[in-house]
Parts: structure tokens; sequence; C-alpha cells
């Protein structure tokens, strides 16, 4: 069943083990059957140890490590055997399971948001964890929430006790998260995705502070995630998870360096490696890199100046798109004020080039490109797509410029009407903007059907049938129907699996050299973007920062944000990461606050 | 959060006010001023006609009219009100009033209140038992109240609730078999609404089954509907099944200092039964008093708990003060059952004590306790009929917002903290599922007007409702008018109210605005 | 995601609907019971001048046959409905036939407030939720002007109008218009909710990706309108339609009892119990009958309502039976496993089959296969 190793003799003793999981399943009760989310599980965490459990999608990591505190919904079945100090944790009574939940076991959710209750602060959320475990007094509690507050390395805790959750940022609220589950002193903790919905940068400090705090609990820790950096980055032993089984297991420096199982070699593979592409080292992984940035304290963090490169700007008469300080603004609606989303943007792409654009949540990178097909209004400056000036245009003027261009929405499951077939949907543009109709727009639609790898007969059937791998190629066959000469890709690819991820980039790649469309490629992840840019532009607050062929930007970033955000990126590789943090680590402590979101 | 409010209702007057102009010009068109003329064979009926048209300055435009109306009502706002005149029965408007909207206030209010309690209690039991045989029974019900014609049910209990129910205090006999299936379907609802393990369902249906035998029987055989009494024994029982109950709920059982601060407080309530009783007997009442004695009650509640300290005085107090509040509504509910008897043999009620018609019976003085009583055997069968209406649409809303609420992230966040089944509902998800619920409350109390038209009509409840429909019926502009206007206000209070209550419940309004 | 989208494979959104629907007991029931009274009160006393099959009709009187009208059938051999098997009243007039003249009566004013609360409902509500703006923002100060006033109060005012003396319809006699013209009145008070529900789903799909995506392919405000948002909101309109429907039927039935509706000699639910309810203590068949059938058709319409909700929530799964569950449990701890593995479902698939690739609703939230709203307390045993 599982690809087992030798490995006993390098571990530490039997007696340090807290949890041992023996042939653990999940059943769901489904239209009358039992389907199996996890079957035979089988491993021990011990002290201090972060055992990550890795896997895609639908792999069953999540709901078998829910299992472990009964928290399967109503329609599950965990069997098998789980000990935690002797204990057994699989058909344990609700009222023993409950003084389990919170105070040998806790669990950081991946979504500080909706995981924490909205109309309470989050010091009662702490001191309700506190006080349900042990007796204590309302003051008490909130002495020891505090401390707690401190120990997650929250700024002014004593305000934020007193906050709700939607008065903190994102990485504040996965502080309180661990507050929280740090809060009884478990003797295990279940870290389901904790870093999964944080921008990078934000993901790097809140990873720093679970490897500190590592130290200082003696916790096991279960880290559950798909991210191969994370794992690089946290974990001393690895489980890789596939359809509910373990198919490989072993210390985090053998998974990386020596993985067995086929599938394990496919998913690292599969992972995009920073600095893949340049001839240099990313910036960040060695020494000299780290001297280099001392160098360049020319640039502050704060400003909002644009740095190009050498090759960063390109000075073309027919460009694919070009933005002379364009500003965009959201309209205002009802009483909300209308908000500036990118201010004075410089930027232009050459037929046939791709551009990433890079930047976190509320940058206003997906702005520009909603813009430049005509959704959001420019206020300020000019933007052209193939020389034609889109601002101040109506949406019956655009209808001739939005023939060249094609867009690829972030979400494939949105960005299908759920009650057209996709057939439909891909041979719509063609059908407004040609006439085409019955066989010719049929032929057409095959065709499409054909260059994006998926099956004609598939043409009849409706998007929620279909997976998001094979809905976003419907997408990228839809914005390619007519042939544009612009594409504007947003974050394609960030809500699909890394194997699917890879699949698609290289679908995109091929379709890019038949083609031969411009692009404007958003997404927030590096790696993803310089394998398939040859520039690179940053983005942050509304403010282009820097600009740059994408080798040069990877390896010698010269904004102080770029170099944050670099710096971030977990890579895939254990031995790797640990120089890029011990990098990042410096930073951070060198940087202010300012940015912890 | 002001200004929201301030601008909130500004618009909304501004809508009433323009809701004001085009009902007036269309009830102009509408109403027939010559409807009593029109079969008449007087002789004079041309100057009769004439008369009426003079009288109601028919002549004038109606848009002109509509300002001189708006004139004299927005003279309300400086103390010089003049809503017009009721022109067939010859009345100020204003002299029609105070009474009918006191009458409705009572009538919707009490109705109001139960029916948002009753509802919300009924959808959190059936949206915990989802799917369950509860849950199915309430949603139907549910509907069938949904579908129930308001006038339908008022007429209805006029006949069952009130004629042949005082027919049935007359002489108090039911059959064995009722009283043994009466027994056997309570305990069915008490199952399906417990839950829980097959052995656990089988203990609550036949508890439930012998307890409803025994209570049933008990008033029966003691004659009890006709001297109902608590006593100091019922009191103390209830006062201190109230204290294991409200902990339970409030804090839990472990909480051991709050036990025994609801346990006391139990324990002083009944201790001060007595010296109540003279006080009830020596000194005449009124609802001040009854304040006062709540606040009294309230305050000892508090003192207990927090007399018993420990970690965290302050939830045991707040148990204390619920079961001093429960208490006291006891001995309240006490003192009214001793009066039962008197007002029963009053001559002006004559053993038929449930009333179907007025808000009040003529011709009965008495003490407070004796008005309290026949002002609350009027409110009865009305507020039912209401209740029964609204409180389907509570019920279904409390469900929806429930489980849609036990389905969120933070839900698995308490249970994973280790929270008891009964802190997550209580806390984490009713508190949640209420949110929403502030909405529907004002959209509720407007349609719960609409049906107090109907069942003060049925009822013959001299309240807003029925002047509207009578005045429509006599073809009266000017009551009408001053019906809408009210309702409108109403309506706008209850919004702002119901936006008030939104935002103090839920922070993330309250700090934004 | 790959277990459940199992039991929808290869149908179309509205085939998923239709099986979801038709499968829901309570929705079934109430279809029929509605075909069931609608077929047999427009049978029994005709269509127009088509006449029905039924003896009497709603207006003739006849010889009183029981005592003080009661009615005439009997359950004692032989059972038999008799003349008058729902009674008749004090001037011998036969009770069936005026209740399902009223049903016939209730049943198109129903339909007709239906419609046209349907179709202002949509169109305004449509409109102001794309367009937003001004358009938008007076809209909801009209609807606003319809919700300060009980329905039924702005209803009274309008019946009065529509059956006053000051009202016409090019001359024609009041009868003939009467019922209709308080339908469409009525509808134009209903139309608000419905506006209102249907303006806040277009603000939410005009967010969705796949509106820019059709404004980016050239698609015009009216295809965008048409063809992408409306299908999407059908579930919204249709339901409640529905739901409005069952309103109006008790709205209509309590104005007509007022007597601000449909009046005599016209006939309906709520015009029968106005007529009788005086009679009530001596003949109260008079009275049951007409308010049973309001509750009744109410109820129908309020079931299939549920049920239209709950197979348009593509939320709602099939209700998990926890007795077969565990039924299945203790099958499978004797050892006759038929279980599936969630591996073998997606491993053995034929190539269109849905992988297992998407994250879009956060990692492994698709193996759960759980029922929104489920209150599982976590039970693992």
């Amino acid at each position: 069943m599982a690809t087992q190793r030798e490995t006993q003799q390098e571990e530490p003793l039997q007696k340090d083990v807290i949890l041992s999981v023996r042939d653990l399943g999940v059943r769901f009760w489904v239209n009358d059957e039992w389907m199996t989310a996890a079957e035979g599980l089988t491993y021990d965490v011990r002290k201090g140890e972060v055992l990550a459990i890795v896997g895609e999608s639908g792999s069953g990591k999540s709901q078998s490590s829910m299992s472990l505190m009964g928290l399967v919904p109503k329609n599950g079945r965990a069997s098998g055997s789980a000990r935690l100090d002797g204990r057994e944790l699989i058909g344990m009574r609700e009222d023993q399971m409950q003084k389990v939940r919170g105070n040998d076991i806790s669990v950081i959710f991946q979504e500080p948001m909706t995981a924490l209750n909205p109309v309470y602060t989050a010091g009662f959320q702490i001191s309700e964890t506190l006080r349900v475990h042990n007796v204590m007094g309302p003051r008490e509690a909130k002495e020891e929430a505090l401390r707690l507050l401190r120990l997650v390395e929250m700024p002014d805790p004593e305000e934020r006790y007193d906050s709700f959750p939607h008065q903190l940022s994102g990485g504040q609220r996965q502080r309180v998260m661990i507050a929280q589950a740090l809060a009884c002193e478990p003797r295990l903790l279940i870290a389901d995705e904790p870093t999964t919905a944080l921008d990078v940068t934000v993901q790097a400090e809140i990873l720093k502070l679970m490897r500190d705090l590592r130290e200082k609990v003696d916790a096991g820790i279960i880290l559950i995630t798909h991210d191969m950096g994370v794992v690089a980055d946290m974990a001393d032993r690895i489980l890789v998870m596939k359809q509910g089984r373990v198919v490989e297991e072993g210390t985090a420096t053998q998974i990386f360096t020596d993985p067995q199982h086929e599938y394990t070699k496919q998913l690292l593979a599969a992972v995009p490696h920073l600095g893949s592409r340049s001839e240099e080292r990313a910036f960040g992984s060695g020494a000299e890199n780290l001297e280099y940035v001392d160098d360049l304290a020319a640039i502050s963090l704060e400003s909002n100046d644009t740095y190009e490169h050498p090759g960063g700007r390109i000075q073309i008469d027919n460009a694919a798109l070009k933005l002379a300080g364009a500003s965009i603004e959201y309209p205002a609606v009802g009483r909300k004020k209308a908000f500036r989303a990118a201010k004075a943007i410089d930027l232009q792409i050459a037929p046939g080039e791709v551009v990433g654009l890079v930047g976190e949540s509320g940058s206003g990178k997906t702005t520009i490109g909603r813009a430049s097909v005509g959704l959001i209004p420019v206020v300020e400056g000019s933007l052209t797509v193939g020389g034609v000036e889109i601002a101040g245009k109506t949406n019956k003027q655009l209808r001739d410029v939005r023939k060249t261009v094609g867009f690829v929405f972030q979400d494939p499951g949105s960005s299908l009407n759920p009650r057209l077939p996709v057939g439909e949907s891909i041979g719509e543009p063609m059908y407004l903007h040609e006439g085409l109709k019955g066989p010719a727009l049929s032929s057409r639609v095959e065709e499409l059907l054909d260059s994006v790898e998926l099956p004609r007969s598939m043409r009849n059937r409706y998007p929620h049938e279909f997976s998001g791998g094979q809905r976003q190629r419907i997408g990228i066959a839809r914005a390619l129907a007519l042939k544009p000469r612009l594409l504007i890709a947003d974050e394609p690819t960030s809500a699909l699996d890394v194997s699917v991820q890879d699949r698609v980039l290289a679908l995109f790649r091929n379709l890019q050299e038949e083609y031969g469309f411009a692009c404007l490629f958003i997404s927030h992840d590096l790696a993803v973007v310089e394998m398939v840019a040859s520039r690179i532009a940053v983005m942050r607050h509304g403010h282009l920062l820097e600009v740059g062929p994408s080798a040069d930007v990877v390896a010698a970033p010269r904004h102080p944000y770029t170099q944050r955000l670099l710096a971030a990126v977990p890579v895939p590789d254990p031995v790797e990461q640990r120089r890029r943090r011990e990098a990042r680590d410096a930073l951070i402590v060198s940087g202010s606050e300012d940015l912890a979101g | 959060m002001i200004r929201f409010l301030l601008r909130r209702t500004l618009s909304t007057a501004l809508v009433l006010l323009v809701v004001t102009f085009v009902l007036y010009l269309l009830l102009d068109y509408t109403l027939d001023y010559f409807f009593d003329l029109r079969q008449s064979t007087a002789p004079n009926i041309g100057e009769l006609y004439e008369a009426r048209a003079r009288l109601l300055d028919l002549d004038t435009p109606a848009v002109v009219r509509y300002f001189q109306w708006l004139a004299g009502a927005s003279g309300c706002l400086v103390g010089m009100c003049d809503l017009g005149t009721a022109w067939y029965l010859g009345q100020d408007v204003t002299s029609q009033l105070p009474g009918a909207i006191a009458n409705t206030i009572k009538l919707v209010t009490a109705a109001t209140i139960f029916a948002i309690l009753i509802g919300i209690f009924i959808g959190l039991v059936s949206a915990i038992r989802q799917y369950s045989g509860f849950d199915y029974f309430i949603t139907f019900l549910s509907f069938l109240m949904y579908s129930l014609p308001v006038f339908w049910v008022a007429v209805l209990l006029k006949q069952y609730g009130a004629i042949e129910f005082n027919n049935f205090l007359g002489d108090p006999v039911v059959g064995w078999g009722t009283i043994i299936t009466l027994s056997v379907v309570s305990g069915f609802i008490w199952m399906g609404a417990l839950g829980g393990s097959s052995r656990r369902r089988l203990y609550v249906l036949i508890g439930a089954t012998v307890v409803t035998f025994a209570v049933v029987y008990f008033i029966l055989a003691t004659g009890w509907l006709n001297s109902p009494s608590l006593g100091i024994v019922g009191v103390g029982l209830t006062g201190l099944a109230a204290a294991v109950v409200l902990t339970y709920l409030s804090t839990g059982l472990e909480n051991r200092r709050a036990l025994w601060t609801s346990l006391t407080v139990a324990v002083v309530g009944i201790g001060l039964y007595m010296p109540l009783q003279n006080l009830f007997w020596y000194v005449e009442m009124s609802w001040v008093w009854m304040l006062l004695l709540l606040v009294v009650a309230i305050g000892v509640g508090l003192a207990v708990g927090l007399a018993f300290r420990g970690r965290d005085p302050w939830v045991s107090a707040r148990t204390g003060a619920l079961v001093a509040v429960v208490m006291s509504f006891f001995v309240f509910v006490d003192r009214m059952f001793q009066g039962w008897g008197d007002y029963n043999q009053h001559p002006a009620i004559n053993g038929r004590p449930i009333a179907t018609i007025g808000a009040q019976t003529p011709n009965l003085s008495g003490s407070f306790w004796m008005t309290n009583l026949d002002s609350f055997t009027h409110l009865l069968l009305p507020s039912i009929a209401l209740i029964l209406i609204s409180i389907a649409s509570y019920t279904r809303y409390t469900r929806g917002s429930m489980l849609e609420v036990l389905g969120q992230d933070y839900i698995r966040t308490a249970r994973a903290k280790g929270l008891p089944e009964r802190t997550v509902v209580m806390r984490h998800a009713l508190r949640n599922a209420l949110l929403p619920l502030a909405s529907v409350v004002p959209v509720d109390i407007i349609t719960m007007i609409g049906g107090a038209v109907i069942t003060e009509t049925i009822f013959g409840w001299s309240g807003m409702g029925k002047l509207f429909i009578d005045s429509m019926n006599r073809n009266e502009l000017d009551p009408i008018m001053a019906y809408i206007v009210i309702t409108g206000l109403l309506a706008v209070v209850a919004n702002l109210v119901a936006d008030f209550l939104y935002a103090v419940l839920d922070p993330r309004i309250r700090v934004n605005a | 995601m790959s277990i459940e989208s199992r039991a929808t494979e290869g149908l179309s959104q509205g085939a998923i609907v239709r099986r979801k629907f038709l499968g829901h007991k309570g929705a079934m029931a109430g279809l029929i019971v509605l075909a069931v009274i609608a077929v047999f009160a427009y049978s029994a006393q005709g269509v127009g001048p088509i006449p029905g099959w039924w003896i009497h009709n709603h207006t003739s009187s006849g010889p009183v046959v029981n005592p003080g009208g009661a009615p005439t059938w009997s359950f004692a051999n032989p059972f038999a409905f008799g003349e008058h098997p729902f009674g008749q009243d004090d001037i011998g007039r036969d009770n069936f036939a005026r209740v399902m003249k009223g049903v016939q009566i209730s049943l198109m004013v129903m339909a007709i407030i239906g419609l046209v609360a349907l179709v202002l409902g949509t169109v305004i509500g449509a409109l102001a939720g794309y367009y937003r703006g001004r358009l938008d923002a007076f809209l909801m100060r009209v609807t606003d002007g319809f919700i300060i006033l009980p329905t039924i109060v702005v209803g009274s005012i309008l019946g009065k109008l529509v059956s006053g003396p000051n009202f016409s319809l090019f001359g024609l006699s009041s009868a003939t218009y009467m019922a209709p013209a308080l339908a469409v009145v009525l509808g134009a008070i209903l139309w608000t909710s419905l506006a209102r529900l249907v303006r806040g789903e277009f603000l939410a799909l005009r967010e969705r990706e796949f509106v820019d995506s059709a404004r980016v392919a050239g698609a015009g405000d009216f295809r965008i309108i048409v063809k992408h948002m409306l299908p999407n909101t059908m579930g919204v309109i249709i339901v409640n339609t529905t739901l409005l429907m069952s309103q109006a039927i008790v709205l209509e039935a309590a104005l007509s009892f007022l007597g601000f509706g449909i009046r005599a000699p016209q006939v309906s639910l709520g015009q029968l119990i106005n007529e009788y309810q005086s009679a009530f203590a001596s003949r109260p068949w008079l009275f049951w009958w007409a308010g049973l059938f309001i509750i009744l058709i109410a109820l129908c319409v309020n079931f299939i309502g549920d049920g239209l909700r709950d197979a348009f929530d593509p939320r709602m799964k099939t209700v998990p039976s926890l007795r077969k569950m565990n039924r299945a449990e203790r099958r499978a701890g004797r050892g006759g496993t038929q279980q599936k593995t969630a591996a073998q479902s997606t491993t053995t698939a034929t190539a269109p089959r849905p992988d297992t690739d998407a994250r879009a609703s956060g990692p492994d939230s698709g193996d759960t296969g759980d029922e929104p709203g489920s209150t599982g307390k976590g039970a693992s045993h």
C-alpha cells in the first residue's frame, strides 16, 4: 500500500510518539452508497515534529485529519484507530471528545475570515477557548489571552483584543486563529492549509511565526497543505496522499531529493520553481545576493516610483497594449465612493510578447487587465489596444476593439454561463462578431476544442459537468475564438491544483507559439509568471514598482518590495528554502510591520 | 450610524408623503360620497346632493383639498392637530383616534412579541433536528399556517375558542379517550423535539405522556379551570424548575455557583410569597407598582449572584436575575388566578369569561387585577388569530437562517475549540442566525397591522383597523387618511427600530457606519 | 467533486431541476391535488358557454332537501352523494355548485395576479438591477411606498375603486370585468417583492465573471440580460411567483370577505365566507367548504413553491437517509462490503468524466459529499 521506508533508526524513541494512527479510514454516505474519502492511513506524530500531509484536492487529507477530532459531517464515518497518548480517539464518546478538542488537539483553519465568528471580538474568542477547558475567571482569561496575542506577535495586543474579526487584516486574523489554537497548550496541532488564503508576504510571516512557535511549544504538528513550498519550509516528515491513500512517506529530505513513487515525482516536477528560467539563481538564495540587498538601500520600501531594468521598457509604435499614464477607477456606486485602483501606469506590450503582471491582493493588477477590455473606465491618461484608444469609449464603440482581445478569467467556475452548453459559450464571440451560424460555427468550435485538447463530443455538455482544469481550457478556447492579437489572462491557474496548473501552462505556451498573440499574464505567483513571461511588471497598491526582463527581475530585483516578494516565495527544496528563509527573515526583521497586512 | 438612521428615516418619511398624496387622489376618486343618497326617494334630493357637495367642499379640486388636509395634518407637529372630520358621523378624526391607536398597538405588540418568541424557538428546534419527523411536522404545520386565511381562523376561534369553550367551562368534562390521545400526542411531540438515541427517545415519549396525562387529570379532577391557582407550592415548584432549566441553558449545570445562585433566588422568591400576598391585599396595585417590584426582583437576583462571588460572578448574577424575572411572573400569574373566581362570578361576565367582542367588558369596574384579567380575556382570541398567522414566517426564517449559519466555518471552529453543543448553538449559531431576522420583523409587523384590519373587524376590537374598514364603508376620506398616515408612521418606526437593532447586533455595521 | 457530480452527469441544469422537483414528494402531492381541484371545478361548472356535468349551477335555487339545507351525502348503506353533497343555503342554492364556481374564480384571479406580478416584477427588477443608478433608486423608493402600507389596505382601496360606481371599463357591465380587473389591480400591488428579489439577483449576477465574459465576447445589453442573466434568475423568479400566488389567493379571499373584492352576485371563495359567516352557527357547512378549498389551494401552491425552491437551489442535495446509512454500515460491518472508493470511481472513469483537479471551492472541500447546512455534530461512531 504505502511505500514505507527504513527510517525507524533515525527517528526519536517511540515514547515520544504523541499520536499514533493505524489504518484510519473515512467514508461518506452519498447517493445511497459509501464513498471512501480516505483509507488505510497509518502514521505517527512525535513531540515537536511537523508531519506534513501533502496532496491535491480530493485526496482526503483534510477529512482524515478532522476525523481525529470527531469532526466529520453527519454523513461521514471514521474507522480504524487513532491513539493520542494512548487514548483511542475514533469512536470516543461525544462528551469526552469535547474535552479533547481545543484542549489536547486544536486546529488552525484555512480561511481566518470565515473561521472566526464575526460578531464576537478576537479576545472573546480566545478567552472562550481558555475558559471552556480551564477553571478561569474572565480577568485571568483576558490576561492569558493577551499573553497569547503577544506570543503570536500581534501588534497592539490590548487594542486587538477588543477588535472584531472584520477589523483585522488577513495576517492578524490568522494570528488570532493560532493564538486560539495554542491557548490550552495542545498536544497536537492540526494546521489545515494555514497560509493558503494569505498573500505571499503575509504567508512568509505566518510561516516564520509558526517555525518560531515550534521551538516554544512541544506539540506535534500535522500540516495539511497542497503547497510544496510550504512543505519544504516547515516539514520534518512528509506523507503524500493521492485519492484517499498514502502513496509515499519519508523525511522531508528523502521526499524532495529522492522521491520513489511516480505520483510524488510528478507532483514535484509540476511545481514551478522560482528562477527556473534564469541563468542565475533566484534572488535571496545565496549569500552574495544578501549582500546585494544591502547595497540597494537607495530605494525606500515605501517608494511608489517605477524602477525600470535595462530592457524593461520598450518603445514601439504598434504596441499590442499600451498604457501611458493611465489611471483606472472603479466608478462610484450609490454611496460608495469611486476607488482608484491603478494610478498613472506606464506599460507596453509588443506584438507576440508575454508580459507578466505580478502583485498581491489589492495591488490593482486585475484592474489593469479588466480596463484593457473596457470593463472598467480609464479616467486619466491613455490606454490603447492595437493602436485604438479605449479611454472614454462606450460599450458600443468598444465592440470592434473587443474583437481583437481575448480574456481568460480567473475563476473557471464563474466565467462560463451555467445555463449554456459550453459549445455555445465558445461559439458566442464568433456568432456575435462574425455572424457565424450552423455548420460553419460548429466546425470552428470543434477546431477550438481540438486545440485546447478537449474531445469534440463535450461541446454539448454544461459547465458544471467539467473539472476546474477542463473549464479553464474551455475559457481559453473561448478567448481564442476570434484569433485575438492580445490575450489578457487574469490569474488563469490560481484556482487549480499544481499538476493541473502544469498542464494548463504547457497548453498555454503551445497555443501562444501557435497563435502568436501578445499576452498580459496576471498572477500573484512569481514562479508561474516567470515560466511564461519574457518581461515581468510588479505592482503594489495601484502603483507599478518595477518592470524588467523576467530573468533580471527574478535574479536581481531592485525595488525592496520586489525583493520581499521574491524572498517570501517558498521554493520546493528544503535545502535551498532554508537559505532563502534566512535571507527572508533578515528582510522581515529589517523591514517594518507595515506590510504585515 | 446616527446619520445613517436619520437618512433612512427621512427618505421613508418622504416616501410616506408621496404615498399620502397618491392615495388621497385615488380615494377621492374611489369613495362614493353620496352612497346614502343613491337609493333615496326624498323630494329634495337635489338639495341634499348640493348640501353634501358643499359640506365636503367637492367643488375645490382634489389636489387643493389634499394640501389643505396636509396643512391641517402637519399641525400635529406643533400640537395643533387637524386631521379633518368623519363627515358621516360628524366627529373630529382627532377625537376618534387615541383609543383606536392604543387598542391596535396593544393587540399588535402582544401578538408580535409572542409570535417572535414562539416562532424563533420552534424554528431553532426544527433546524437542530433537521430532516427528523419533528422537522417535517413543523414544516407542514408552518405551510398550513401560511395558507390559513386569517378571517376564517378568526371566525372559527370565535365559535370554538369562545362560545364552545365557555359552554365547556360551565361543565368541564372530557372523555378518557380524548385525554389519552392528547397525552400520547404531546409525548410524541416532545420526543421529536428532544431527539437523541432510541432509548432516550423512548424515555422522553413515556415521560412526556405520563406527565401530560397527570397534568390534564389534575386540572380536570380539581376543577382547576374554574378556580385556577398556583399557590405557594405551585409557584415554588415552577420557580425551582425554572432555576434548573435556566442555569442549564445559560451556563450549563457544571457551573455550580450559577446553579446555587438560581436555586437561592428561587428559595428567596418562595420566602417572599406570603409577604407579597399581604402587600397585594393592603395596597391597591398598579403597573407602576408591578414595574417597581420587578426591578426589586431583578436587583435581588443580581445581588445573590454577586454574593456567590466565584471566578465569574456576572454570569451567576445574570442567571439569578433571569430566575427572579420568571419567579415574579409566576407570582403575578398566581395573583391573577386568585381574582379569577370573582371575575368569573361577576354579573357582567356571568360565567362566560372568554370574550368575543370588544376590548373590555362594559360596566365592569374592579381592582387592578380584575381589569387586567378582563383585558386579558379580551386580548386572548384576536391575539391568537394574529399569532397563528405570523408565527409561521418566523419559524421558517429562523430555521433557514439557522441552517445556513450552522454550515459556516466558524461553527466548525467553535466545535473544534471543544465548546459544548449547547454553547455552539446558543452563543455562536443563534446570535448570527438572528441577524437577518431583524429585517424581517418590520415587514412582519406591517403584515400584522394588515391582519389586524380583519381580526379587529371580526372581534369588534375598536382599533385602527376597524376604524379603517368602517370609514371605508361610510366613504369618509379623512379617517382613512389618518389611518394611512399613522400606519405609515408605525412602519417607519418599525423600520427604524429594526435598523437600530441590526446595528446593535452586528458589529460589522455598528463600527463601520 | 467527483462524488457529487456522478449523480448529475450528462444532464443540463434544466434536467437536474426537473429531476429534483419530480423527486420532491410534497411538491408532487401539491401538484396532483391542485390539478384535481382545477379539473373538478372547471368541469363541474363548465367554462363560459360550455356547460359542466354538475346538475346545479351557482345561482339557481331549488327546494331545500334536508332540514336547514344540510349536506345530503350519507355513508350509510348505500353510500350516496345525494343531490346536494355540500349542502344548501337558506334560499336553497347548491353549495357544491357555488364552491366550485368560487374555486374557478379564485384560481383565475390567482393566475392573473401571478402573471401580472411576474411580468412587472421581472422586467422592472431586471432593469433596475442591470442599469443601477437613478432607475434603481427610483424603483427602490416605489417599492418602499408599497411596503409601508399593508397590502390588504392598499388592496381594499383599489378593490373598492374597481367595484365602485365611479369606475367603468369601456362601459362593460361590472360582472364581466370585476374578477379580472381586481386580479390585475392586485397583481400591480404584489409585484414589488419579486422586483426586489430579481434586482438583488441581477446585482449579484453582474459581478459574476460570465457576464463580463459575455461582454468581452461582444454581447450587447439586451443579449446579456435575456440570454445570460435571465436564465440564471429563473429559479428565483419561478419560486417566488409561486409563493406570491399562494399569498394572492388568501389576499383575494380576505378582500372579498371584507366586501372590497368580488361581490355578490359574483362568487369567489372569500365572498362565500363573507356571505355565510353569520350563518356559521346554524349552517356550518356553508362556511367550512369554502374555507377548506382556500386552504387546500394555498397549501398545494406553497408545497409546489417549496419543491421548486429545493429543486433550483444548487446547494440542496438529496436528503441522506441516516437510517439507510446505518443499515448499510451494519451490512458492511458483516463483511458484505460493496463500497466504492472515490479512487476507483475516478481512476476507472472514462475520458469525459470530471477529474478531481479543481480546487475552485477550496482544498479538500470536494470530497466531503456533505449536504449544506448539515448540523453534523461530528458523530464518528
